[in-house]
């Protein structure tokens, strides 16, 4: 195979890689952050603002692998 | 009641599907091609499509070996190209023939030092900070006056400005930042006006996301590890430099992962501000295109059936757009507010007894 050919693969590859990634762990994140708010309503607030700031920061992992992605497909 | 409620949404869908397929044929008949990314990226011209594009003033800072640094002021591109002499030249033969969409250069065998052209995305920017401005010193003033702050605010645009301000007060500043939020609190509120409305922006007909603007982002990124470094506490740096509670010969692995967390944690604002205003349009036009794709593909009857599915798609990435708007704005004030309050916080007596229960 060519090297570009390659370099798309790695991305195409790469992109699903991390949406899987970053699918897991927001879905790990989300899933108790709604169990514990249900279950504590009055927490809510809190549960919701913690959750958003881990959400973000494992998003970020994400885009950066993202952003390699994307330098492999324009290459 | 059902009935209607039911028929204004259908109606407006079909509206929108006649409408999206109408333009965009019109658009594809041309010699226009629709290319998600290059709705997307930064250009040196307004698309005001169908109706025409306006081309902006772009401003060269030149250098060549005989006259030396020079500066270039062009009112548009062909104008640069017709009476300034610079050559064109142009990525692919499909953009032959429109000078705003080509390399630049000067005649005279020279070459463009810096482009500081005026682009879509700073006219965009510019209206978002002129909006931003107009609504705020208008409130500023309200305030200073003693609306809202001895009597009820007035108004539908101050009751709903105030929903906003007091969220970023009261569940961003004051619970990450502590006793100084009032210091950071005017930066906050300007950074997170300034990304809503930029991002908003990005969603009006004919509009473009200034802050889908890598350079946009991180400026507004650098804005916050500034503040964060500026601020930082004589216990920010020892955590840093000298983490405590951690044995020696650790030590040699944490400095370094923690001098590259300075960096990374903007980067990553930048980073994830830019992805997703981008990421957002690049779907709805690529939703919009699949009619094409199937037009081309299995006839212009195919093209026709995919359009309402691609529409209704595409309404729906929209909202989730103008969700996402929102959320992307909160996110970027309540992380940099997380990282001034790090950075900007007096640690208790206790702290580092806390940290080794065991001393």
């Amino acid at each position: 195979m060519e090297p570009t050919a390659l370099a798309y693969l790695g991305a195409g590859l790469g992109t699903g890689l991390v949406a899987l990634g970053a699918g897991l762990g927001i879905g790990r994140l989300a899933g108790p952050a709604m169990e514990g708010s249900a279950r504590q309503p009055e927490a809510a607030g809190d549960i919701r603002t913690s959750m958003i700031i881990a959400a973000a920061l494992i998003e970020g992992v994400a885009l950066f692998g993202l952003v390699i992605c994307i330098i492999l497909a324009t290459k | 009641m059902i009935r209607k409620s039911f028929f204004l949404p259908a109606f407006c869908l079909v509206l929108l599907t006649m409408t999206a397929t109408v333009s965009a044929r019109a658009a594809a008949s041309g010699d226009e091609e629709l290319d998600p990314i290059h709705h997307s990226v930064d250009g040196n011209y307004m698309d005001f499509s169908p109706i025409g594009k306006l081309e902006l003033p772009r401003i060269f800072v030149t250098s060549s070996a005989d006259e030396g640094l020079g500066i270039d002021f062009f009112l548009t591109s062909t104008a640069a190209v017709e009476r300034g002499g610079y050559a064109a030249t142009w990525d692919t033969a499909q953009g032959e023939g429109r000078y705003y969409e080509a390399h630049l250069t000067p005649p005279g065998g020279g070459h463009v030092l810096v482009d500081m052209s005026i682009t879509r995305h700073l006219v965009f920017a510019w209206i978002g900070m002129l909006i931003v401005w107009l609504l705020f010193t208008h409130i500023a003033k309200m305030y200073k006056a003693g609306i809202g702050r001895e009597t009820a605010p007035r108004g539908l645009l101050q009751n709903m400005l105030e929903t906003l301000i007091l969220v970023i007060r009261d569940d961003i500043a004051r619970p990450s930042i502590g006793a100084k939020s009032d210091r950071y609190l005017p930066y906050l509120l300007t950074a997170f006006f300034f990304i809503l409305t930029c991002n908003l922006l990005g969603l009006v007909p004919f509009g473009a996301t200034a802050t889908s603007n890598l350079m946009v982002t991180a400026v507004l990124a650098t804005f916050t590890f500034v503040l964060t470094q500026v601020g930082g506490t004589k216990d920010y740096w020892m955590h840093i430099l000298w983490p405590p509670g951690v044995p020696t010969f650790v030590k040699p692995i944490l400095i370094p992962v923690e001098i590259l967390g300075i960096f990374t944690k903007p980067f990553a604002l930048a980073i994830r501000l830019f992805a997703n205003m981008t990421a957002g349009h690049l779907v709805i036009l690529s939703l919009i295109g699949l009619i094409f794709s199937f037009a081309n593909l299995f006839g212009d009857g195919a093209g026709y059936g995919v359009a309402p599915v691609s529409v209704a798609f595409s309404l729906f990435i929209y909202l989730l757009e103008l969700l996402v708007s929102f959320i992307q704005a909160y996110v970027f004030t309540m992380l940099s507010a997380l990282f001034i309050g790090m950075a900007v916080e007096e640690h208790d007596h206790g702290h580092h007894v806390e940290l080794s229960p065991t001393h």
